[in-house]
């Protein structure tokens, strides 16, 4: 090799001073270098932002939803979690999280650091971000302002909605409009669709004919009993809670107080069954069903039953 | 230029200097010209040509970046990244694979068959064939064989590899260990006593 001869150092040297003069070649400044570095830690924070802001949604779903009455829309809490999960979010914190360490490992001295402690920083961030924003009640704001901004992004909100204004498979959601002269048995009630419906209210707690009759928006839980002449028959009324003033203890309260109430129908159910038995079975042979109180076969109460 | 001696100057300042003055980039050129060129060719750029052309290439890089010239990496670190970029850049280019080359003369070689940073290497033969190690060196992965390159053969620190490679120092010691594994899985029985 001649790469130690003089000649073919001076030869370049004086080759790139030449280009240099002649071209009018000039160092970037540092203000350009600067700016990138910039542009590349803004990116950075972004990603790690818009990453707080899914996780604070994802975290305001799976704690409010772990209380959710879902013994009365699905078979199990899985099958229940799987369709009110925000997906979207899990996928943009996932899209995020790969911007970051994308970014990171651009910026100067990103690369002296591995992926997967880029990764596990920014994901740990996000979280701790996510979690704050989420105690300040950001992550229901943000999945309800998106929720009425786009029609197309199906908020916790909408998704509850849903899930409850189901009149063929027992479910309702409004508020009573109006007695009837039978106060006792029927009340008139207008579902969120506009729809006005006569509620038999025969089976129904003391405490839930009270907050039935306070006229704020409730959900129903019964059995449609006649879809033309809009006749529902309810088994039990919980409140609506998807708004930002409910504490996790409030949805707690409402779960427990949900399950005491299909455990005490179902006991009622049990002793009115074992009337019947006794007045009919012997003579009659065999139990009339129409007499059986209707709540005894609503899908949720099977449901709670066969699980207890 | 200024009455100070060139020469007396760390990187450092003949970098300050040259972003006030472009003539004392030669100075930069003089003192990384034939280091550089090494590297090029060890690198798999094998006509001289082709040598001065990346050559070129390099120093107006460096010339055109030298504000981005970080001074807590040292300045070798720096200009060693432009050079292996460039490099890769102008295989990419060409649309060609590194060529093999005579990558180390045999006392380097030797240096490089006995250094023993990692119990688990072999322990080579001081007497194998150099030609044989370097045909060898071209045919395991470019990725195990640039750090090769800059560990025994360029005389980088961990750090400094980390820097020009710009990888994690902890892959350093993973890619050397893997790098001098396969190697040795290249190399002939008769070349090669585990």
């Amino acid at each position: 090799m001649n790469e130690n001869n003089p000649n073919n150092n001076s030869n370049l040297k004086n080759t790139l001073l030449h280009k240099i003069e002649e071209e009018h070649v000039r160092p970037h400044s540092r203000m350009f270098f600067k700016s990138r570095e910039c542009v590349i830690w803004t990116l950075w924070l972004l990603s790690v932002v818009v990453g707080a802001l899914a996780v604070a949604i994802s975290v305001f779903v799976v704690t409010h939803r772990q209380y959710a009455l879902y013994e009365a829309t699905h078979a199990n809490w899985l099958t229940f979690m799987v369709e009110v999960l925000p997906f979207i979010w899990v996928i943009v914190f996932g899209l995020m999280a790969y911007l970051a360490v994308y970014n990171i490992k651009h910026t100067k001295k990103g690369y002296r650091y591995s992926v997967a402690t880029i990764l596990a920083s920014s994901i740990v961030l996000s979280f701790a971000a996510g979690s704050a924003l989420q105690f300040f009640g950001l992550g229901y704001s943000i999945d309800a302002i998106l929720g009425d901004q786009m029609p197309t992004y199906m908020s916790q909100e909408k998704i509850e909605h849903q899930l409850w204004q189901q009149p063929a498979e027992g479910r309702l959601i409004g508020r009573q409009v109006a007695a009837t002269v039978a106060t006792s048995s029927v009340v008139v009630f207008q579902d969120t669709a506009g729809s006005r419906w006569r509620i038999e209210i025969q089976e129904l707690l003391p405490a839930d004919i009270q907050l039935l009759a306070s006229g704020e928006n409730v959900r129903l839980l019964g059995q449609n009993m006649n879809e033309q002449a809009k006749v529902f028959h309810a088994c039990g009324v919980f409140p609506w809670m998807m708004h930002r003033e409910v504490t996790m203890q409030q949805m707690s309260e409402q779960r427990e107080s949900f399950l005491i109430r299909v455990k005490e129908l179902a006991e009622r159910t049990e002793g009115s069954i074992n009337n019947l038995e006794k007045d009919l079975f012997v003579a009659t042979g065999g139990i009339d069903r129409k007499t059986m109180p209707v709540c005894a076969n609503i899908a949720a109460m099977r449901r709670v039953a066969e699980r207890n | 230029m200024d009455a100070a001696s060139p020469q007396s100057l760390t990187d450092a300042e003949i970098v300050a200097k040259t972003l006030a003055d472009k003539q004392f980039f030669g100075e930069i050129v003089d003192r990384y010209e034939a280091k550089l060129k090494r590297y090029v060719a060890r690198l798999g750029v094998r006509n001289p040509e082709d040598q001065m052309d990346v050559l070129q290439d390099v120093f107006l890089k460096i010339y055109k970046n030298l504000n981005a010239f970080d001074s807590s990496l040292q300045f070798s670190s720096w200009i060693y990244r432009i050079t292996h970029n460039e490099a890769i850049s102008w295989y990419r280019k060409k649309n060609v694979r590194p060529e093999g080359h005579l990558i180390a003369d045999s006392e380097e070689l030797i240096g490089f068959l006995s250094a023993k940073e990692d119990t688990q290497d072999a322990d080579f033969d001081k007497t194998i064939n150099a030609t044989e190690v370097n045909t060898a060196l071209f045919k395991i992965d470019n990725k195990y064989r640039e750090v090769i390159i800059l560990r025994f053969f360029e005389h980088k620190e961990y750090d400094e590899i980390s820097d020009i490679l710009k990888i994690p120092i902890g892959s350093v010691g993973t890619l050397l260990h893997r790098g001098k594994k396969q190697l040795a899985g290249e190399l002939n029985s008769e070349a090669i006593r585990m």
